[in-house]
C-alpha cells in the first residue's frame, strides 16, 4: 500500500471561544491506494473529501486515526516527502503561479529538491502534449485545458510514487476534460504512479478509477470496484449518483 | 408570446467575430440552458440580452427583443428601465461584481429602495447570518458573493434572469446550492432563467430546453433531455458522447479531434464543418438554414440523415 | 502591455520635472539657497525669479531645495513603510493564527489615532527635526498598507500553486518569497504611491507646527511655514511652495491610480 488512511478523524471548530461548534469534516475514514493504482473518491459538497484531499496530502494533521505513506508513519515535516508525493489541484485559473513562466513552474518541485532540471522540462512538456516553447509562455497566455496539463507535468516532473487530482478537471470544458482524462490515464500506465482521484462528478471519477470510494457526510459509505459502479453499486447513495448521470 | 428573441444576431469584436448570426427564444416561465465551449460566443450572446457588451463590441446585424422591446434600438432612459424592471444578470466572479466600497446592506438597499428588509431578500438565498449585512464583499467567501449577487438580481422579481456560468468560479462543494437558491426562487417568482454553463448534462438536468452554440451560432435546441438522449447535430452529438459520463465500463472516448474555430468573418459554411465526421462538401462553402429535427430545430445540413 | 492613460503620463511629467527641478538645487541650478541675493520681500523679478524671503534670499533655489528634502524624506520613509508593511502583512496573511491577530491589533491601534496627532506625539518623544517626521510619515502609513497587503497575501495564500508548491516541499522562504510576494506586488506598488502623497502631507503640516524639519534646511513644510508669515504682504512667498505642494501630491495620486488600473484590471463593461 503505497497510502492508507487508518480509522481517520478530522474535527473542525467554529464559532466564537464559548459557543464553539465542533464540526467532524471526516469521520472514521479507512481508505487505502495501492501500489499502481487509481482510488476514486466521490462526494457532495459538503461531504469531507477535499478534507480526505488534504490529509491525504499531509496539509491537514488527523485529530484521531493514522495516516501512512508506504508503510510508514507521516514525517513530522511535510518536506521528507518531498517530491514523493505530488497534487494536481482544482482552478485551472489559479493553478500556476501568474508571475512565472511555465517553464520555472514545471522546474520548482525540481528545484526544492536541489536537482538540476536539465532537459526534464521540455522532455516532460512534451509527455503531456506541449511544445517545448510553452516553457517560455506565461499562464494567461494559457487556454484552461492547456494549463492544466502545464499543472501535470509539474506534478510528475518528480517521478513522485503519489499523485493527488482534486478536482483536477471540473472546471474544464466537457470535451477537454476527456482529453485530459485520457491523459492521466496514458501517463499512469507510462510511469505507474498511484493516484487518488477526487470529484463530485461520478462520471470522472468512473472512468480513471480502478476502484471507489463514495463519501457522505464525512463517512465513506462505499467502496467498490469500479465494475460494480457500472453495474450494481450497492448503496442507496451510491445509487442515486449514478442516477443522477 | 416568447418573451426574449434574438434573431440572426451577429456581433464582432475587433479581429473576431463573437456571434455569427445567433438565434434564441425563450418563453414566459421558461429555464433555458445555453451551452457551448469556451470560444463559442455564449457570453455574448448573454451580454447582449441586456445590453451590455464591452466597448469594443460591434453588432452588424439581427435584434435583440425583450418582452416586445427592441434591446439595440431603445434610448437611453427606456433600456435602463428595462435593465431594471425586467432583467436580472448573475455573473461568474461574484466579488468582482458587488461594489468593493460598500456594505453589502447599503449595496442591497440601493437596489431595493431605502425601505426595503434586506434580511428578507439575503434569507431568500440561504444567507441567514446578520453579519453579512455589515460586510464588504472581500470578507465574503465566493459562495456567499453569488448569493448576494443572486438576491440583488433577483430582489425586482425580473422577468428574465440571465445567469453567465454562476457557478464557475465557485469550489464544487457550493455549486449545488448556488443552483438551487437560483432556481427555486426563480420558479416562485416566475422568473425565466438563461443559465450559461459548459456543462450540457447538468444543463439538461434542471432546465426544460437547451440551446447549443458553436462557432456563434445556435446550432440546436430544444427539449432537455431530446437533445441530450437524441442529439440531433453532430456536434452535440459529439458533446454528449464527450461526457466522462458516457462512457462504458473500459471503453476509451476518444474526444472530437481538432479545437472551435476562431473566426474572423462570416463562416462561409458550417463552422463545425472541419471537425464533422460526416462533412460533406456542400458543409464547407454553404451556410446551413434552420430545419425541425422531431422535437428540435438544427443548424445542419445533414440533420434528418445524421440523426436517423 | 497596456498603455497608460493620458492622465497618468501628465502625472509622470509633473513628478518628472519636480525630481529634476531638486536635483538641479544639488548642482546649484537657480543658485544659492542661502545667500542673501537683494532686499527683502520682493516681488518676483530678473534675479530672484520666485521673489526673494524676509532675509532677501531668492525664494527659487529654496523651493528647489525644499523639493528635494520632502520628496526624498518622503520617499525614504515610504520604502521604509513598504519593506515594514510587506514583512508583516504577508507573514500574517500568509500563517494567520495568533501572528496574524497580533499585527492586526497593533495597526488597529494606530489606525485609530489622527495623522496629526500621531506625529506629534512621536515629535515630542524624539524631538523636532528629521527623524521625527520620518518616523511620523512611517507610523501615518503602516496601518493601511500593512492591512491591504494583508488582505492580498489571505486571498494569494489559498491560491492553488502555493498549496502546490507546499505540496512540493518548498519552506516558507520560497513560498513566501516566489509566490507570495510578487503577487502582492502591486498591491505594495499601487499603496506605496498613495503612501508618498501622504508621506508629504504629513511633512509639511508637522514642520508647519515646528515639530518637522527645522531652518535653515529648507523643506516644501519650511517654506510654507515661513510664508504664511507674510501672507498678505508677500503672497508669492507661499504661492510657490504650496503650488509645487499641491502639484507633487495630485502627480502622485494620479499616478498611483494609473498604476492600481493597470496592475489590478477589472474588466469593465459598457453601460450605454
Amino acid at each position: 500500500m503505497i497510502l492508507e488512511l487508518d480509522d481517520v478523524t478530522v474535527t473542525f471548530a467554529a464559532g466564537p471561544p464559548l459557543r464553539r461548534i465542533h464540526l467532524d469534516a471526516m469521520r472514521h475514514v479507512s481508505l487505502s491506494v495501492a501500489e499502481g493504482e487509481t482510488l476514486g473518491l466521490v462526494g457532495e459538497s459538503g461531504s469531507g473529501k477535499t478534507t480526505s484531499s488534504r490529509v491525504a496530502l499531509g496539509l491537514q494533521r488527523p485529530t484521531s486515526g493514522a495516516v501512512r505513506f508506504d508503510g510508514r508513519p507521516f514525517p513530522k515535516r511535510r518536506r521528507e516527502l518531498a517530491g514523493r508525493m505530488q497534487a494536481v489541484l482544482q482552478h485551472p485559473h489559479w493553478s500556476l503561479n501568474p508571475r512565472m513562466r511555465v517553464g520555472q513552474s514545471v522546474a520548482e518541485p525540481l528545484d526544492v529538491l536541489g536537482r538540476p532540471a536539465g532537459d526534464a522540462v521540455t522532455e516532460m512538456l512534451e509527455h503531456v502534449g506541449l511544445e517545448a516553447s510553452f516553457a517560455s509562455r506565461y499562464p494567461h497566455e494559457l487556454s484552461g485545458g492547456q494549463r492544466q496539463r502545464v499543472s501535470i507535468a509539474r506534478a510528475l516532473v518528480t517521478r513522485p510514487r503519489f499523485i493527488v487530482f482534486d478536482e483536477a478537471v471540473s472546471a474544464l470544458d466537457v470535451s477537454v476534460q476527456v482529453q485530459i482524462l485520457n491523459l492521466i490515464k496514458d501517463l499512469q500506465a507510462e510511469y505507474g504512479f498511484s493516484a487518488l482521484f477526487i470529484s463530485h462528478d461520478l462520471g470522472a471519477v468512473r472512468y480513471v478509477a480502478d476502484r471507489i470510494a463514495v463519501m457522505r457526510k464525512g463517512e465513506v459509505v462505499e467502496t467498490a470496484d469500479t465494475a460494480t459502479f457500472y453495474s450494481a453499486p450497492a448503496h442507496e447513495y451510491s445509487k442515486q449518483l449514478l442516477e443522477a448521470l | 408570446m416568447s418573451l426574449l428573441t434574438v434573431r440572426n444576431l451577429m456581433i464582432d469584436y475587433a479581429e473576431t467575430r463573437a456571434l455569427d448570426g445567433a438565434d434564441l427564444e425563450v418563453a414566459q416561465g421558461e429555464t433555458v440552458g445555453l451551452v457551448g465551449e469556451s470560444g463559442s460566443g455564449k457570453s455574448t450572446l448573454g451580454s447582449a440580452v441586456g445590453r451590455l457588451l464591452p466597448r469594443a463590441a460591434r453588432r452588424s446585424e439581427g435584434e435583440v427583443v425583450v418582452a416586445g422591446e427592441p434591446v439595440f434600438d431603445l434610448p437611453a432612459d427606456r433600456l435602463r428601465h428595462l435593465r431594471r424592471k425586467r432583467l436580472g444578470f448573475v455573473f461568474q466572479d461574484p466579488i468582482a461584481s458587488l461594489n468593493p466600497t460598500m456594505r453589502v446592506g447599503d449595496q442591497l438597499r440601493l437596489v431595493l429602495g431605502r425601505g426595503a428588509d434586506v434580511g428578507f431578500h439575503l434569507g431568500r438565498v440561504k444567507l441567514d447570518d446578520p453579519r453579512v449585512v455589515r460586510s464588504y464583499p472581500h470578507q465574503l467567501s465566493g459562495g456567499m458573493a453569488q448569493r448576494v449577487a443572486i438576491a440583488m438580481a433577483m430582489a425586482t422579481e425580473p422577468e428574465l434572469l440571465v445567469a453567465d456560468e454562476p457557478t464557475a468560479a465557485l469550489d464544487s462543494q457550493v455549486r449545488e446550492e448556488v443552483l438551487n437558491v437560483v432556481f427555486s426562487l426563480a420558479a416562485a417568482a416566475g422568473t425565466s432563467i438563461l443559465w450559461l454553463s459548459h456543462d450540457l448534462p447538468a444543463v439538461a438536468r434542471r432546465c426544460d430546453r437547451v440551446a447549443v452554440m458553436y462557432g456563434g451560432r445556435v446550432v440546436e435546441t430544444g427539449p432537455a433531455r431530446e437533445v441530450l438522449g437524441h442529439p440531433a447535430h453532430p456536434y452535440t452529438a459529439a458533446l454528449a458522447g464527450s461526457a466522462p459520463a458516457a462512457a462504458a465500463h473500459g471503453v476509451r472516448l476518444e474526444p472530437v479531434p481538432g479545437r472551435p474555430p476562431v473566426l474572423t468573418g462570416p463562416s462561409p459554411g458550417c463552422a463545425f464543418a472541419p471537425r464533422c465526421p460526416f462533412a460533406e462538401e456542400r458543409c464547407e462553402h454553404e451556410r446551413p438554414q434552420p430545419v425541425r429535427v422531431g422535437d428540435q430545430d438544427v443548424l445542419c445540413h445533414r440533420a434528418g440523415e445524421v440523426a436517423a | 502591455m497596456r498603455k497608460l492613460d493620458r492622465l497618468s503620463i501628465g502625472g509622470l511629467v509633473c513628478l518628472a520635472v519636480l525630481v529634476v527641478f531638486a536635483l538641479g538645487s544639488l548642482v546649484g541650478a537657480g543658485g544659492e539657497p542661502d545667500a542673501i541675493v537683494g532686499p527683502r520681500l520682493q516681488p518676483p523679478g530678473p534675479g530672484w525669479w520666485l521673489g526673494t524671503d524676509n532675509l532677501g534670499r531668492s525664494v527659487l533655489p529654496r523651493v528647489m531645495e525644499g523639493v528635494g528634502t520632502t520628496l526624498l524624506l518622503s520617499s525614504v520613509a515610504v520604502l521604509v513603510t513598504a519593506a515594514l508593511s510587506a514583512t508583516f502583512g504577508i507573514i500574517a496573511g500568509y500563517r494567520g493564527g495568533y501572528l496574524n491577530e497580533l499585527v492586526m491589533r497593533l495597526v488597529e491601534v494606530l489606525y485609530s489615532f489622527p495623522a496629526i496627532v500621531l506625529a506629534i506625539l512621536v515629535a515630542a518623544v524624539l524631538g523636532p527635526g528629521q527623524t521625527a517626521a520620518l518616523a511620523s510619515i512611517v507610523l501615518v502609513t503602516i496601518p493601511l498598507m500593512t492591512r491591504l497587503v494583508r488582505a492580498a497575501a489571505v486571498a494569494v495564500s489559498q491560491r492553488d500553486y502555493v498549496t502546490s508548491a507546499v505540496i512540493s516541499g518548498a519552506g516558507l522562504p520560497r513560498v513566501l518569497g516566489r509566490h507570495v510576494l510578487p503577487n502582492v506586488a502591486g498591491t505594495i506598488a499601487v499603496q506605496g504611491t498613495y503612501a508618498l502623497s501622504v508621506g508629504i502631507a504629513v511633512e509639511g503640516g508637522l514642520t508647519f507646527l515646528g515639530f518637522g524639519v527645522q531652518p535653515p534646511q529648507a523643506s516644501l513644510g519650511v517654506l510654507i511655514q515661513q510664508g504664511g508669515t507674510y501672507m498678505i504682504a508677500a503672497p508669492w512667498l507661499i504661492l510657490g511652495p504650496g503650488v509645487v505642494l499641491v502639484a507633487a501630491i495630485l502627480a502622485i495620486n494620479v499616478v498611483g491610480d494609473g498604476l492600481r488600473d493597470r496592475l489590478e484590471p477589472r474588466e469593465t463593461r459598457s453601460l450605454t
